[in-house]
């Protein structure tokens, strides 16, 4: 036993052990890498990106100004100015909105909170910027991110469901709730 | 007059040739190199420039050539500019004794000219030795003159290195030249024609030299500062060694003096143990006036194969300790390249004709 241990120091064994896997890997050339700006790797369906905000299908903002996202948020991303949909007393809308995205840290609970589903989290990710500035956004980049990330629209709630129109008075021409 | 003319333009015609295939050489290697190590390691290697990343030696070195150029405050300006100029020509220069293909001698016009040879000297192997040692000088001067302790401890390093690994670089050489009986690189890839037993490496009588080719290779890569003895380097610890200040054209001489050695020495380890320009079997030997079509061929493709096995080491070993590296070189290599001398040439007393 020592004897071959003796002899297997001498011949460098472990050694060429290991050259025999280098050369393995060598030969069977099987890469590993993606080439990431070229190939993107595929994202989960429940991926939390960039945050949007988002748009009925007649370009009305879906948001009502009720400031549940800013409650909800833990750093303090987001900061909201509400106001009155002006003629309408009982409607409210985010006059202004801004995200400070340099603090945001992708939580998804301003998301959960959103009681009329006006924010979304897009699959974007290279949000990389020379300038820390670029990343407090507005209300028309929020709107235009989720504009280009969810091309697919919902209806206007009242038109979603009877009994919301019956409720919503601050809309004229709402059909009648059907019996 | 005519004569000494038509030989000076036939040599410099010559080296050249020589000095282009090497630079060539030193360009594929560092792409080569990548390659062959991101292969080893599931990895794809540089793939942006050019197809397949084909073109990377160009870009590296065309950044290279347009970096800015940083003297350190307080560096020896003399000694800084000379230290790269030390490091590569020593390593370039050793390759006019390399012979690369059958040993010819043709007359241009009444001049005798070997074609592949620059310089058929008959202190070949002591000419390539001492042009070696020089190379340790600069990588001494690199590391002091950049006034830094990063550079001044890697330059004392790297050149303590040099010198403990360039004793068995000699001492396993001295095997062959006892069974070849001369110093010139010529004649001892002569002395290896036939079949690949013939070769010093294998030659069974008198003693096959194996056992010095381990320690020339083990030796070499130490002193080309390679993994796993690349200490002076050691990129991962410290930040490069006696050339951390060097940038720009500066930074690429060491580079290329680094490939430009590890050539040498493959074609060392080519030249005098795997018998040069010869095939491993006579047949594979093109006859006559063709003869040197397969002898370059041969000889490339050794001295590839070694430069193969220096990146597959690199990619197989990690990198050893500076008291490992001391303690193998003086306590295992020193003993057992001198005990090679020693039966070699009992042997070749008993067997004077083997």
């Amino acid at each position: 036993m020592k004897l071959k241990k003796w002899i297997q120091s001498l011949i460098f064994y472990e050694i060429l052990l290991g050259m025999k896997e280098t050369l393995k890997h060598f030969l069977k050339y099987r890469p590993i890498t993606l080439e990431y700006p070229h190939v993107k790797k595929p994202l989960p369906e429940n991926y939390r990106g960039m945050l949007g905000l988002l748009r009925y299908d007649d370009d009305t903002e879906k948001c009502v100004g009720c400031d549940l996202c800013e409650a909800a948020c833990p750093s303090r991303v987001i900061r909201v100015v509400s106001a009155e949909v002006p003629g309408e007393p009982t409607k409210r809308f985010a006059k202004e909105y801004y995200m400070d995205m340099t603090r945001c840290l992708f939580c998804g609970l301003c998301v959960k909170a959103c009681p009329v589903d006006a924010l979304g989290m897009s699959q974007e990710f290279e949000w990389a910027v020379y300038d820390k500035r670029n990343l407090q956004l507005n209300k028309e980049q929020l709107l235009a991110i989720g504009d280009r990330a969810f091309p697919e629209r919902e209806k206007r709630l009242e038109f979603q469901h009877p009994n919301v129109a019956y409720f919503n008075v601050s809309f004229k021409d709402i059909p009648e709730k059907e019996f | 007059m005519f004569d000494t003319s038509i030989k000076l333009a036939l040599t410099l015609s010559q080296i050249g040739a020589v000095m282009g295939v090497v630079l060539l050489t030193v360009a594929i290697l560092t792409l080569l190199e990548r390659k062959v190590l991101s292969w080893m390691q599931d990895r794809m290697g540089p793939m942006e420039v050019g197809p397949y990343g084909v073109l990377q030696p160009v870009a590296d070195g065309l950044k290279l050539f347009f970096k800015e150029d940083i003297i350190p405050a307080g560096a020896n300006k003399i000694m800084f500019s000379l230290a790269p100029i030390l490091v590569l020509v020593p390593a370039l220069i050793g390759f006019a004794v390399i012979p690369f293909g059958p040993n010819w001698t043709i007359d241009v016009m009444g001049v005798e000219f070997k074609p592949f040879v620059i310089s058929d000297i008959n202190i070949g192997v002591l000419y390539i030795l001492a042009f070696a040692s020089i190379g340790a000088y600069g990588v001494i001067l690199g590391g002091w003159a950049s006034n830094s302790k990063y550079s001044l401890l890697g330059g004392l390093r790297s050149a303590a290195q040099l010198i403990s690994y360039e004793l068995n670089v000699g001492l396993a050489i001295v095997g062959v030249l006892l069974l070849a009986g001369s110093l010139s690189l010529v004649e001892i890839t002569e002395a290896q024609a036939g079949g690949f037993w013939n070769w010093f490496a294998f030659d069974p009588v008198p003693f096959p030299q194996f056992i010095a080719f381990v320690i020339f290779l083990i030796a070499s890569v130490a002193e080309t500062n390679r993994l796993p003895f690349d200490l002076p380097e050691a990129e991962s610890e410290l930040v490069a060694g006696f050339f951390t200040e060097y940038s720009g054209m500066r930074f690429a001489f060491f580079f290329m003096a680094e490939y430009a050695n590890m050539i040498l020495v493959s074609c060392m380890s080519t030249v005098l143990f795997f018998g040069g320009w010869h095939a491993p079997l006579p047949v594979l030997q093109a006859p006559g006036v063709f003869a040197w079509v397969t002898g370059i061929f041969w000889f490339t493709a050794k001295v590839y194969f070694f430069l193969f096995l220096f990146f597959w080491i690199r990619a197989t070993l990690p990198r050893l300790r500076y008291d490992q590296l001391m303690r193998f070189g003086w306590k295992v290599l020193l003993p057992i390249a001198l005990g090679n001398i020693v039966v070699t040439s009992l042997l070749a007393y008993i067997f004077p004709n083997g």
